[in-house]
């Protein structure tokens, strides 16, 4: 990573933190986009309760997608499940086929208002990048690989938790990244049914008019999409290097 | 010893190997050669059950293969694949040690036979401990694959083109390594390759395959001297097969009485060697020595002699 890459990405987490912990400090600078008699600063709620409910709602929702994607890919590469790949690729196309807005309004007469609709919209958004993905990395592992590890006898999960799955690892961190960055912007959404979100913030000042609100829950929403893309990055990179490509 | 009758494996329509009868007996190594597509590497790998034929069957030291768990079967056997198949994301010691680990050795006996291997294959342990696959010559990773099948001391060594990819020079030391490895311990070795020098060299007995049939199995002076077929002719080659019959033995092993000038060749030079150096020093004769005692003499004439169809 360049020095200069390193300091653009410090000063990111930096003015993310700031922002969210102590908002006050950029009244000043959010007042230039407010209209005279409007409050600059978020004023409904606090930005750092609404920034850990947003991450916990992407992690939670995330991280079931992952164990549902991963384990099907896992599935339907051995050889009792490979007759079920087409079938498992048809569910997980269903997840992105509907628009976010579409799974959230349909979930809400099902599952009513609130957290639940928008947990379920990302964690079938989340799915089919996750099993691609993981397909992808799984089928990668040269088949000279697989066949030395069979043929120094190893077993089925001994050759699955030492061989493939670590040299498929990059290519899944991959498809975990993309449907976590995805899933954190989607998210903003469900506060249109009452997601407790950074989305809120955004709802706000599109209601009352007021663009500072819409600017602040925006650069948090983006700060944390870029920081965590990186996150992820870095972490591809360096399982890469780990398993010598 | 190695037993596999009548086995047959077919894939849809093609019999990759078609009737196959063949034994191979305890501390030898077998040569399979045959032409791409022959049917080596399948009739290979269903000696350690990576592919399980379609009927026949086959006896390791008088056991089914079949009537043993697969992966106990093959943590008693080497195999060397085709193409190395290292694992990438684990150091050359960790690859080595793989099938120890698998049996659960303790540390301390593992790192040892690690340390072993590396120097027998030439390869310093303090350098190359460490280091990835992915940073290591294509002649290096291939010897660390041998190195790997033999690190649990396996009576039993499984070879495919273990060389292939090995320049002329490299491929010549790593095949006397081999060499070496197999009279140490007595190993049982079955190699494929489609290198009929590389057979000829190391092979106690060459079977040769073609659309998965056996076409002729034997001594490789048998094989040279009277071809079963016209397609093992061809493989065998007419234009240098009295070069390999010298090919086949040391001059140690036919010296005869006399004396001659010039710098003596040693014993364990093969004849062929022995003639390309009394050709290119202009001699008709020279003296054999071993370990620096004058033994008797070679001549061109004993040589042409050896060389004709016996
Ligand atoms: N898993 C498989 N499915 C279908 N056909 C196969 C399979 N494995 C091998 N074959 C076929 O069986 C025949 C023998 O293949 P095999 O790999 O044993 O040849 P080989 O002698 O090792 O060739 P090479 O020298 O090129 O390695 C070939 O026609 C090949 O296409
Ligand atoms: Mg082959």
């Amino acid at each position: 990573m360049s020095p200069l890459g390193l300091v653009l990405r410090l000063a990111g987490l930096v003015l993310l933190v700031w922002l969210v912990v102590q908002p006050t400090a950029f009244a000043g600078l959010l007042a230039l986009f407010t209209r005279p008699g409007q409050p600059s600063v978020y004023n409904q709620g606090s930005l750092l309760a609404l920034t850990i409910s947003h991450l916990l709602i992407v992690a939670s929702a995330i991280a079931a997608s992952a164990l549902l994607a991963v384990g099907l890919a896992i599935f339907v590469t051995r050889p009792f499940g490979v007759d079920f790949l087409p079938v498992s690729r048809a569910l997980a196309n269903i997840g992105q086929t509907f628009p976010p807005v579409a799974v959230l309004a349909l979930c809400v007469p099902l599952l009513g208002f609130g957290t639940t609709p928008t947990l379920v919209a990302l964690f079938l958004y989340g799915l089919l990048p996750i099993f691609e993905n993981s397909l992808a990395g799984l089928s990668s592992v040269p088949p000279p690989v697989t066949e030395a590890a069979k043929g120094m006898g190893m077993k089925p999960m001994q050759r699955l938790i030492g061989v493939e799955l670590p040299l498929s690892m990059p290519l899944m961190l991959a498809g975990l990244r993309l449907s976590t960055t995805i899933a954190l912007s989607t998210a903003a959404i469900g506060s249109t049914v009452a997601a407790p979100t950074l989305g809120e913030v955004i709802i706000a000042g599109l209601q009352t008019g007021n663009t500072a609100f819409v600017v602040q829950g925006g650069v948090i929403v983006a700060l944390l999409a870029v920081l965590i893309h990186e996150g992820f990055v870095a972490l591809e990179r360096s399982q890469r290097r780990r398993i010598g490509l | 010893m190695i037993e596999i009758c009548d086995v047959v494996k077919s894939f849809g329509d093609t019999r990759a190997v078609d009737e196959v009868s063949l034994m191979i007996a305890p501390h030898t190594i077998c040569a399979l050669v045959g032409t791409s597509g022959s049917g080596k590497t399948t009739l290979l790998r269903m000696i350690n059950r990576l592919v399980e034929p379609t009927s026949g069957n086959i006896r390791v030291d008088g056991r089914d293969v079949m009537s043993v768990p697969a992966y106990e079967l093959r943590r008693q056997m080497g195999y060397v694949i085709q193409g190395h198949g290292l694992f990438p994301h684990w150091t050359i010691a960790r690859n080595i040690a793989t099938v120890p680990s698998l049996l659960g050795w303790d540390r301390r006996t593992i790192d040892r036979r690690v340390d072993e291997l590396l120097d027998l294959f030439q390869l310093d342990p303090a350098t190359y401990r460490n280091r990835l696959p992915g940073e290591l010559s294509g002649g290096q990773r291939q010897r660390v694959g041998v190195a790997r099948a033999l690190a649990a001391k396996p009576n039993i060594l499984l070879m495919d083109e273990p060389f292939g990819a090995l320049d002329p020079v490299t491929r010549g030391k790593a095949q006397e390594e081999l060499r070496i490895i197999q009279q140490k311990f007595g190993t049982t070795i079955v190699l494929v390759t489609h290198d009929m020098d590389e057979a000829t060299h190391l092979g106690d007995r060459i079977a040769v395959l073609d659309k998965g049939r056996l076409l002729q199995h034997g001594e490789p002076a048998d094989i040279i001297a009277n071809p079963a077929t016209d397609f093992v002719r061809e493989l065998v080659g007419t234009t240098d097969r009295a070069f390999r019959l010298l090919s086949l033995a040391t001059l140690g092993e036919h010296v005869e009485s006399g004396t001659a000038d010039g710098e003596p060749l040693e014993a364990t030079m093969t004849l062929r060697s022995a003639y390309s150096e009394l050709l290119w020093s202009g001699r008709k004769a020279a003296p054999v020595a071993r370990d620096g005692t004058v033994l008797g003499i070679v001549t061109l004439d004993g040589l042409g002699r050896l060389a004709a169809r016996p």
